[in-house]
């Protein structure tokens, strides 16, 4: 019989435990490429490479390769930099990449345009900030989300030890990293190779596919849990925090034209006690390590085993090999998925004159970097420089200075003043907005995303402020393609690139993150999501119910049905 | 280019005859004809006189010999030249080139004439410096009586315009020599002017009763038909050929900071020949705009036919001594001869052109008197890219544009921007060989090569490679690359890519200085590699460096030099003998701009 397991898993199997000939490419001058298996492998430690698709029309002519570049991704559990860190970040990012710092939707840092020369010795900066970026991608468990910043309450900071530990726990054990990044150079932290190389958890296959796990504090859904493989809720009782509601099997990424793929929202497992979640994250993980689906990539998430093999048998197998049943989930409510922008203390009582300050600051796309009269990037910097606050990466692309001083509100607000960076933002929908990469640097993009969502928004600003809506937080997502790094299909008005300039349209989940939208229009330009966009929008603000969200409305309106599980998908599509 | 006069209708031969007569003649050479003259000449004489007569040996030949100091090899081509016509003039002629000789030959030399160049800010050409160092010092032997002349070559663009050729000629006299005919200092337009310095100097030291030697011409049964490539090629920069720019690529990505023109020049004419290595000439036109301004600023209308005169075919930017000086002349203006007089020239032409000097002192001029002032138009040379073997009735050329600004003008260089802005592909230019002995591939295909080149410093690279691939030789090869940035500048990548995977090319190694904080330079990469090249030098190899003197080439000597002391026990002094040796020996060759 012959083996019908895709490429990828020959390629982890003979890789030496993820080494590969990364080190041998690196040698090579004349390239800014390395071998095709290493382009898998070097995933694993952090990094794609990439090409600036602007230019890939004139280089063949200018006897030139394609402009090869690498994206490299952090690991930053929960998504916490220190001020030290900041800055270190921000020089790595003029010194060895575009110039500017890409905050992703996972509460990391990629910084974009890193030729392969200059590889190792960015990797060696992130190093000596105590920053690693080993299993950020990859087929491994990547960067752990947790409620944004740990200062807001006890039960924040109790969901970010979790989330750091699971992070530490699930990290791949192997010395690759090490070795061809660092120079075997020791430092302690957990990414620090074991003297043996072997991988308890891993294997020499690791997973079938990605793996992402997200710890959430209601009643905010900021990490989107329903979108991630692996989640934890907390439940905090009496001011306590007694343990984790534990969801399963969601996530984004489909194909266009393939009916067998679909996003996924999570399941919910059962309840577990905080001295069990990280038993339980490693369970998981090894279920899904042996069930998950090897053959067919596009079919390898977690989500697909639950749903090929049903979520009791999974939770029956999970249990088996922790020892222990779950309880049955507490109750819990999510009201959103958004960040609060601008100020906000400390929620937990205590005096209020001692409560610590927040300011959550939209960062348009992420994208950090420095434009005339609007000096977003020399502004942090600087803040940072003070080392009056801690800084945040949210799930939703934007930053939170952290554990601000009354006294130094102020001054942190003259610095964005003076670097032409205000702390509002023009609308509820901009406010809510979130785009992946995409073009120019994105293998995978069929359209632009963070290029153009911004026009795209300012265009129906206009309509909302005719719709007198200019205000109302509407959740809109856009991506290059249908693997969802915006998670496009949670949003109220999801837009997924199919070709140059043309998206297809999805209406109808829900506010809080819990449900799934739906198929609208297939193949429409900007103009036509605006005419399409502009009297939903109006009804909306007519009919609406006190309360109801445009998400909510546009499915009891009919203008879409419900999508109450991924495999309901593709179910009831009606285009316009 | 089917210029070639053809025998008249009315020749005294059949019509058939002159039909089959006019098709070879139509092929050949000026050098093939003037043979088949020397041959009809020689054949009638030996015809009368019953039997095949050499030339004859008249009387005993006075020696003569011929020194040169050659750069970029037009010295030497001179004085090749002069050796064949001193046979005519009754001169026993040996050519030296100063690389090769020292101050024995001068001691023992009875009559000498000098071609010097000098290069750059008034220096001798590279392999000329120790010769000219012991001519100057204090150990140079005296030459009573010796009869001299000297040729100086020069551009009136540099500052110490012919100054090596001016400090031989007085160091000669200092030395006791009689100078038997004056010095003459030359611009880049120096070919018709040379050849009758040549005619006139020789002619001096001519013994007295050779002159009346003379009318015979010369026929060498024995030997072959002119060696056309190593020898004077056909297509020359006072005979030019028209040939269609084929291809014109910017090698640069956008984004670049760097913008270096890939032309690919296609003839019909298979007497345009060259070897890799050699320069090829391409006569620019100059930037109309700039033409405009010119005839504005001396009060000259936008004449059309004025306008494009000086656009083809005249200097319109360097600014020299010289003109300046007839400019103060015509114009009478105590000003602009001021500028002549102590520091206030170099002062004054620092980073300035002909544009600037008729802006400071305006004066209207007639059509006559600019065209006056102004040096016709030089062709510019380049490192041919390309081998003729690779790619027949081709000549393919990398040039760098150049822009910059000086005293709120944006400038351009003459040649780069022709090609990058005034020309498009499909369009003409006049193109030359100039060939350069000195930068030859090995005889011996086997023999290691060590190729150094930044940014457009490539080039004659390509030629080199392309070259052994067509011809089957199996040498280990190695380029040291250098440019600005890896992405945007790494010139001829793809090439490079294909080459070291076929094995054609053995190593590749490059430095992009600015790529990351610290610059790194291809002297940085041959110092790391230090170990292996004294390996390939053991097994032969022959070391290349092109491209410019400052930035680069100096660099690379000195980290040579280190590199061959390091065996040596970190001795420099020997290192920069071992240097030397190579250079003698011909394995160390340098093609510096």
């Amino acid at each position: 019989m012959t083996d019908k397991r895709s490429k990828n898993e020959f390629i982890k199997e003979q890789s030496h435990q993820l080494r590969g000939t990364l080190a041998e490419g690196l040698l090579k001058v004349e390239t800014g490429a390395i071998a095709e298996d290493d382009q898998q492998l070097i995933k694993f430690h952090g990094s794609y490479i990439q090409d600036d698709r602007d230019v890939r029309g004139e280089r063949g002519k200018k006897k030139l390769e394609k402009a090869y570049s690498f994206m490299i991704r952090l690991r930053i559990p929960g998504g916490v930099v220190t001020p030290k860190q900041w800055i270190g970040l921000d020089t790595i990012a003029s010194t060895y990449a575009n110039g500017t710092m890409r905050l992703t939707t996972r509460e990391t840092f990629q910084f974009h345009g890193v030729i392969k020369s200059n590889l190792k010795r960015t990797m060696q900066s992130f190093n000596a900030i105590c920053l690693d970026t080993l299993a950020a991608c990859g087929d491994v468990n990547r960067n752990v989300m947790t409620a944004a910043n740990p200062h807001l309450s006890k039960a924040h900071k109790l969901a970010y030890d979790l989330g750091k530990s699971v992070s530490e726990h699930l990290l791949p054990r192997t010395g690759a990293y090490h070795e061809i990044w660092l120079d075997g150079e020791k430092v302690e932290d957990a990414s620090r190779p074991a003297k043996k190389d072997e991988e308890p958890i891993y294997g020499v296959h690791y997973l079938p596919r990605k793996f992402k796990v997200v710890v959430a504090v209601p009643p905010d859904n900021d990490v989107d849990i329903y979108a991630h493989d692996l989640g934890y809720i907390a439940v905090v009782e009496k001011g306590e925090l007694v343990g984790w509601n534990v969801t399963v099997g969601g996530g984004m990424g489909m194909t266009h034209g393939d009916v067998n793929t679909f996003p996924r929202t999570a399941d919910l497992l059962g309840f577990c006690k905080p001295e069990q979640a990280i038993a339980v994250a490693e369970s998981v993980v090894t279920v899904q390590r042996d069930w998950g689906n090897r053959e067919n990539r596009a079919r390898a998430r977690l989500k697909y085993t639950i749903e090929d093999r049903g979520l009791d048998n999974f939770r029956e197998e999970v249990e088996k090999r922790l020892g222990f049943k779950f309880e049955k989930p507490r109750p819990f409510k999510f009201t959103g998925t958004g960040d609060k922008i601008g100020w906000r203390q400390t929620l937990d009582a205590k005096k209020a004159s001692d409560k610590a300050w927040h300011l959550t600051l939209f960062v348009e796309n992420g994208r950090i970097k420095d434009k005339p009269g609007y000096s977003l990037r020399s502004a942090l910097r600087e803040i940072a420089e003070l080392g009056i606050c801690d800084f945040v990466c949210s799930a939703n692309q934007n930053v939170i200075l952290a554990n601000v001083s009354a006294k130094a509100k102020p001054k942190i607000e003259a610095i964005f003043k003076a670097h032409g960076v205000s702390l509002d933002v023009s609308s509820g929908l901009r406010r809510n907005a979130m785009s992946c990469v995409a073009l120019p640097t994105c293998g995978l993009a069929l359209a632009e995303a963070e290029r153009f969502l911004p026009d795209l928004v300012t265009a129906l600003e206009e309509s909302l402020d005719r719709a007198g809506l200019k205000d109302d937080d509407i959740v809109i997502r856009m991506t290059g393609c249908p693997n969802g790094c915006a998670r496009p299909y949670l949003a109220e008005v999801g837009l997924v690139g199919r070709n140059p300039g043309l998206y297809n349209l999805y209406l109808g989940a829900a506010f809080n993150g819990s449900r799934l939208s739906k198929l609208y229009a297939q193949d429409v330009d900007k103009q036509r999501i605006v005419s399409l966009l502009e009297p939903l929008f109006i009804a909306y603000s007519k009919e609406r119910e006190d309360g109801e969200h445009f998400g909510d409305f546009t499915i009891r309106s009919g203008v879409v049905k419900a999508t109450p599980a991924g495999n309901q998908f593709h179910a009831d599509v009606k285009l316009v | 280019m089917t210029a070639t006069p053809l025998l008249p209708r009315n020749a005294p031969f059949l019509p058939e005859d002159i039909e089959l007569l006019n098709k070879v003649v139509a092929r050949t050479t000026p050098q093939q004809r003037s043979w088949l003259a020397g041959f009809f000449a020689g054949f009638e004489a030996a015809q009368s006189g019953g039997m095949v007569q050499p030339v004859p040996a008249a009387k005993p030949r006075a020696p003569l010999t011929i020194l040169y100091a050659s750069e970029s090899g037009n010295s030497e081509a001179l004085a090749t030249k002069a050796k064949k016509a001193a046979q005519k003039h009754g001169l026993d002629a040996k050519v030296f080139d100063m690389a090769d000789a020292d101050m024995a030959l001068l001691a023992k030399s009875k009559n000498i004439v000098v071609f010097a160049a000098t290069w750059g800010e008034g220096d001798p050409p590279a392999r000329a410096v120790d010769f000219y160092q012991a001519l100057m010092s204090d150990a140079a032997p005296r030459i009573d009586g010796v009869k001299f002349a000297v040729l100086a070559l020069g551009d009136t663009a540099y500052a110490q315009f012919c100054a090596v050729g001016k400090a031989i000629d007085q160091r000669l006299e200092e030395l006791g020599g009689v100078r038997s005919f004056d010095r003459v200092d030359l611009d880049l337009d120096y070919a018709k002017k040379a050849a009758e310095w040549t005619e006139g100097a020789l002619a001096k030291l001519a013994p007295e009763d050779a002159a009346a030697g003379g009318t015979v011409v010369h026929v060498d049964f024995g030997a072959a038909l002119p060696h056309l490539e190593d020898d004077e090629p056909r297509y020359t920069a006072e005979q030019p050929l028209e040939a269609e720019i084929a291809a014109l690529v910017n090698l640069n990505g956008s984004g670049s900071t760097r913008e270096t023109w890939h032309a690919e020049f296609a003839f019909d004419d298979p007497a345009f020949t060259y070897q890799p290595g050699d320069a090829i000439g391409l006569f620019p036109e100059n930037d109309p705009a700039l033409v405009d301004d010119l005839l504005q600023a001396v009060g000259l209308g936008s004449e059309a036919a004025l306008l494009l005169k000086l656009q083809k075919s005249y200097d319109v930017t360097t600014l020299s001594r010289a003109l300046v000086d007839n400019y103060a002349k015509l114009t009478g203006r105590a000003d602009i001869k001021a500028l002549l007089e102590g520091e206030a020239y170099p002062k004054f032409a620092a980073d300035r052109q002909l544009i600037d000097l008729f802006l400071a002192y305006p004066e209207k001029l007639t059509q006559d008197q600019l065209v006056g002032l102004l040096r016709p138009l030089p062709g510019r040379l380049y490192s041919v890219a390309s081998s003729l073997k690779a790619h027949p009735g081709e000549a393919h050329l990398l040039v760098g544009a150049v822009r910059w600004e000086s005293h709120g003008r944006v400038r351009k260089g003459v040649s780069s921007t022709f090609l990058g802005e005034r020309r498009k592909a499909g369009q003409n230019a006049r193109i030359y060989v100039k060939p350069n002995r000195h930068f030859r591939l090995p005889a011996d295909g086997h023999t290691p090569i060590i190729m150094i080149g930044a940014g457009t410093g490539v080039a004659p690279y390509r030629g080199f490679v392309e070259e052994r691939v067509a011809d089957g030789a199996k040498g280990k090869s190695w380029l040291f690359f250098g440019e600005r940035n890896f992405t945007n500048d790494f010139l001829y990548q793809l090439e490079w890519q294909d080459y070291l995977a076929s094995g054609d090319l053995t190593r590749i190694d490059v430095a992009f200085s600015r790529d990351q904080p610290e610059k790194i330079y291809v002297q940085h990469r041959i110092w790391e590699k230090r170990a292996e090249i004294n390996a390939w030098l053991q097994e032969g190899a022959h070391i290349y460096v092109c491209g410019d003197e400052k930035g680069m080439a100096k660099d690379v000597d000195a980290t040579l030099v280190k590199v061959l002391a390091e065996p040596l026990k970190g001795d420099e002094e020997a290192g920069r003998a071992k240097l030397k040796e190579l250079t003698k020996a011909g394995r160390y060759q340098r093609d510096i701009y």
